[in-house]
């Protein structure tokens, strides 16, 4: 799917599978309101895509888009990043400076890893969130603010919560229109349309023509995990324009740890198919799904030993048994309980 | 020192991959812990391939293989 090309800024591909068409609509009718928006979402998965992509689709399209990434600043330096400063306000503050709240007026601020704003410098987020002002460091004059408010974590903000890390009261007012984009290896369907997507991009910068990819390099690219996301993928398609020389994609062009990488067991990789390794021990493999299957049940389960024996139908003593000869112990809550693939591989 | 039947092996594993693009991978000989491998066909003559499929390969035989050391391709 492509987005619509406004102002011949937008053209995003975002992708062919269920779950990406779904955020797809639902950024659209995001992108009419001002409520702030959190994107959740592995790294690489495009966060900041759909971030402009909401910018660009919404009426504050001609106002400007003002990225900050929190990872990037020291805890004193976010404050002054965000907020400006007055002239004087501390050694070196020789003049006034506006901060990206003030620059993005009008438009979208778009707070990228949220979660590494430290806590003291949530509360005068909060206060700007809310009171759509902000101060200087070194004034008490308030500043009127008009920007919308986009963020985006890697991590599950309710644990942060949980843990201490994230503001209660900023999470709730931040979590207004939750956005969740799934990791590639979720929607592999995406593979074959955002590949094309790159590789087009990059030889049209190039002045190369599109090369063609061999069924193996596509069978590769469909097989392997992404645990760097379209990311990965994207610089994996760099890498192919750059040293494909012959007009046809074939594996030697594409990256090792793309081919072969996959290699290892439980990966998915492209070479589990092409046969066995010299040997391998049944009960050892078995004892391996075993465990899995069994760690899946207790996160499931949030480690409750007789729900997750009901879940795969054995009884509670019988559980405790497995538990013990597969060596697991300690608590199994934490995790995606939707990750039974892992528990199925091989 | 490491056999050559158990450098086929994991030779023997990589290899379907490289036939589907019309290539292939030729064990030369086996000379202490390291192996020297020859690419045929498609991408023998690439240098793209020769950099990526080295490195795959001699990643690929490190893991399988206990004391494995070198990969040359020839």
């Amino acid at each position: 799917m492509r987005a619509p090309t406004l102002l011949g800024r937008v053209d995003v591909v975002v992708g062919e599978s269920p779950r990406m068409r779904a955020i797809f609509d639902v950024v659209h009718v995001m992108s009419r309101s001002d409520s702030s928006v959190i994107i959740t979402g592995e790294s690489g998965t495009g966060k900041e895509v759909i971030a402009r992509l909401l910018h660009q689709l919404g009426p504050r399209r001609h106002q400007p888009f003002v990225p900050v990434s929190c990872a990037l600043f020291s805890d004193t330096l976010i404050e002054t990043e965000l907020f400006g400063h007055e002239r004087g306000a501390f050694t070196g503050a020789v003049k006034d400076k506006p901060g990206r709240f003030e620059l993005a007026e009008g438009g979208t601020l778009f707070l990228d890893d949220i979660d590494d704003v430290p806590l003291s410098m949530q509360v005068k987020l909060l206060r700007a969130l809310q009171n759509r002002e902000v101060e200087r460091v070194g004034s008490t004059r308030p500043i009127a603010v008009n920007v919308r408010i986009i963020a985006a974590t890697k991590r599950d903000l309710k644990q942060l919560v949980a843990e201490g890390k994230l503001r209660e009261d900023l999470f709730y007012r931040l979590n207004v229109l939750p956005i969740v984009v799934p990791p590639l290896r979720d929607r592999r369907e995406d593979i074959p349309v955002l590949t094309r997507h790159f590789l087009e991009c990059f030889a049209r910068d190039r002045g190369f023509p599109v090369p063609e990819l061999s069924p193996a390099v596509v069978e590769a690219l469909a097989r392997y995990r992404w645990p760097g996301n379209v990311r990965e993928l994207e610089n994996a398609c760099e890498r192919m324009i750059q040293t494909c020389t012959c007009g046809t994609v074939r594996v030697g062009c594409v990256a090792a740890g793309v081919l072969f990488g996959a290699s290892r067991p439980g990966s998915g990789g492209a070479m589990i198919s092409s046969g066995l390794p010299a040997g391998i021990s049944l009960d050892e493999r078995l004892m391996q799904v075993e465990s899995n299957l069994i760690r899946w049940a207790l996160r499931v389960a949030e480690g409750n030993k007789s729900r997750a024996a009901a879940l795969l139908n054995i009884k509670r003593s019988t559980l405790g048994d497995r538990i013990a000869r597969c060596g697991l112990s300690g608590d199994h809550r934490g995790g995606d309980p939707r990750s039974v693939s892992d528990a199925c591989v091989e | 020192m490491i056999s050559r039947e158990s450098v086929e092996a994991v030779l023997d594993r990589v290899r379907p991959l490289l036939q589907a693009d019309g290539g292939d991978i030729e064990l030369v000989g086996v000379s202490g812990n390291s192996a020297r491998v020859r690419l045929l066909g498609m991408c023998s003559s690439c240098p793209s391939a020769h950099m990526t499929l080295s490195m795959g390969v001699e990643t690929a035989l490190r893991d399988e293989i206990q004391d494995f050391e070198e990969l040359q391709v020839v």
